[in-house]
């Protein structure tokens, strides 16, 4: 088939009605899709987790960093550290895995203020208060879903206009 | 009745509403069903909403080659605004389209995000960017689907994402899509379109297909 064939075959298949054919190769393609580039594990569980915040006036965090580091004798266990932008806040935390399904977050604001910081889980909020210099910590967390939420917070150097809420991740 | 007693429209008419029929009720109509649902208090449907439609917002996003941080982002927050525009969509049938077109406005505002803070720090690339267009990269199950993604990988990018986008709203309903990715209609229009022509031109083309 010569270029203009070729041409001339296209002009003609754009114009006419799908077929069960295109059907089947836009299925065939999905299966492709599915197969090369997976929906991530949990994704539709942390997109619930978001949305129940979604009447709330919220300014949301964007991951912008993350890496794992072996900890312990043998480096089985990593510790991740994760950085989250938005407008008002940078947000980073270290996570640590302590006893089995337990974690350690240590976790830095800037600019540093003492503000509200609350840890959403699954089984309900953990709260705590940054220190002067934007330091907070929880540890003991259980294992699954959590997302941090920085509130706005009377006496702070930093004024929030509404809470700051980074995406949801599995621990 | 059988095809023979058909003429060749009502024959090819009657094969894309089959073909239809068989993927489903369409993503758009059970979209549509879950919002008004949702609207008449149905705690339920907002879930089975968002079960329903985050594949489709993650090819969406990923077809603008978005790391997969980003490419979650993209569907919270195109979920998010979903759900708080909820009650203003006035056309429950137009949502899928909504859902669409801002997940593909917030790709393109990751992509531009991206592209700036590349420009100020390359550590920012810590998170590293799908290759997965790339063939030699992509382990697949069938000779069938190797010969089709060669094809597909022949295709510019723009067709690349817009059949991408096609094949997971399940059905194509194209007064839906080609609005949503604002291509004119006649480009896609309630026809085969330019994107797949090309793709079955290639398909017929290339003597491996078929051939397995």
């Amino acid at each position: 088939m010569t270029d203009d064939d070729a041409r001339a075959r296209e002009d003609q298949l754009a114009g006419q009605l799908l077929d069960r054919a295109d059907a089947e190769l836009l299925a065939e393609l999905a299966r492709i899709y599915e197969q090369i580039d997976p929906v991530p594990e949990g994704l539709v569980e942390r997109i619930g987790f978001t949305l129940t915040l979604a009447d709330l006036e919220i300014e949301l965090a964007r991951l912008s960093t993350e890496t794992r580091e072996p900890v312990g004798a043998r480096g089985e266990e990593r510790a991740r550290t994760v950085t989250f932008s938005s407008e008002s806040l940078t947000t980073m935390v270290t996570i640590t895995p302590q006893d089995v399904g337990q974690f350690r977050i240590d976790g830095w604001l800037a600019p540093g203020a003492a503000l509200a910081v609350e840890l959403r889980t699954d089984r309900g909020s953990l709260r705590t208060t940054a220190d002067l210099d934007g330091r907070f910590e929880f540890v003991e967390v259980r294992g699954g879903l959590v997302q941090l939420v920085i509130h706005p917070t009377d006496g702070s150097d930093v004024r929030l206009a509404s809470l700051v809420v980074t995406p949801a991740m599995e621990l | 009745m059988t095809a023979d007693a058909r003429g060749p429209a009502e024959a090819a008419i009657g094969a894309s509403a089959q073909a239809a029929s068989e993927t489903g009720a369409g993503l758009a109509a059970q979209v549509a069903a879950d919002l008004i649902a949702h609207r008449d208090g149905d705690a339920e449907a907002m879930g089975a909403l968002v079960r329903r439609v985050t594949p489709l917002l993650w090819h969406v996003a990923r077809g603008f080659r978005l790391d997969a941080a980003s490419a979650e982002d993209v569907a919270q927050n195109t979920l998010l605004a979903f759900v708080r525009h909820s009650h203003e969509i006035a056309e429950p049938h137009a949502a899928l389209r909504w859902l669409i077109v801002t997940a593909r406005r917030e790709a393109m505002r990751a992509v531009a995000h991206r592209d700036r803070t590349e420009l100020v720090d390359d550590a920012a690339r810590t998170v590293a960017a799908p290759e997965t267009d790339e063939p030699e990269r992509v382990a697949l199950a069938t000779a069938a689907q190797r010969v089709l993604w060669r094809n597909v990988s022949r295709l510019s990018e723009r067709c690349r994402q817009l059949l991408r986008v096609i094949a997971f709203a399940e059905r194509p309903d194209y007064a839906t899509l080609s609005t949503a990715l604002n291509m004119p209609v006649g480009s896609i229009g309630p026809t085969r379109g330019r994107c797949l022509a090309k793709l079955r031109v290639l398909l017929a083309s290339d003597p491996e297909w078929g051939a397995s």
